[in-house]
């Protein structure tokens, strides 16, 4: 199982810029989803795949599933060669985002990302609208499996807002 | 969230309008009441919820594991 407490605070501490997606970011949105990794879209520009790289240096990232007979190591031209990783690392499974399906890169993400202290930390973490978008995009059974639930979620929200709009 | 908007979700996910995402849900098998709990907490207290319910299960599975071994 992942720390989500260390990986959070070693990517926080190291700088670097990211939005956290997928479940995790469901479930800070409402969601009554589980979650056994973190993915985090990752902005990719060369000052931040250094730090990075660095920031999950010290947890040994290895490709997920992977034999251990597969030669690989994280760092700055590794990230600018590649664009998602699903990786393995001591904390736990953590999903690195280049290009989020249905949404975009780092500034795409970000845009209507919420600020969420998580863990003493202030994060960003992707709307429920982003969510629902890479979800249908990735079109795996389980990414379409969650989407009643978030765009109902989404329809309750709306709910509220248009609620409070009315009360003025 | 008050106790108005706390009675008009309830009453959203108990009353599904026609053709709304909640009805599309709730025939879906999902359990929206959840999610009434979870609107109610802050996003770092629903994270703080999800984990712990994990670690839970993780103890769950470990235990379950060392019993059949």
């Amino acid at each position: 199982m992942i720390n989500f407490e260390a990986a959070i605070k070693a990517l926080t501490e190291a700088a670097v810029e990211f939005v956290v997606v997928g479940a995790y970011a469901a479930v800070a949105q409402g969601s009554s989803q589980l979650t056994r990794d973190l993915d985090i879209c990752y902005k990719r520009s060369p000052e931040n795949l250094k730090r990075l790289a660095t920031a999950l240096d010290p947890y040994h990232p290895r490709l997920r599933g992977a034999p251990a007979s597969v030669p690989f190591f994280l760092d700055q031209r590794t990230l600018s060669q590649g664009m998602n990783f699903t990786l393995e690392t001591d904390l736990g499974d953590i999903d690195l985002m280049g290009d989020l399906s249905g949404v975009g890169q780092f500034p795409e993400v970000a845009r209507d990302a919420v600020i969420v202290p998580l863990h003493g930390v202030s994060c960003q973490v992707a709307s429920l609208d982003v969510v629902i978008r890479s979800k249908r995009a990735a079109g795996r059974p389980k990414d379409l499996a969650a989407l009643p639930e978030l765009e109902a979620l989404k329809e309750l929200r709306v709910a509220l807002k248009k609620d409070k709009r009315d009360d003025r | 969230m008050d106790v108005a908007e706390q009675e008009l979700l309830f009453e959203l996910v108990k009353n599904p309008p026609t053709g709304s995402k909640i009805k599309a849900a709730k025939e879906f098998g999902v359990d929206l009441t959840l999610n009434l709990r979870s609107l109610r907490l802050s996003p770092a207290e629903r994270v703080q919820e999800m984990e712990s319910a994990l670690k839970f299960s993780e103890q769950l599975r470990e235990g379950v594991q060392r019993i059949s071994e």
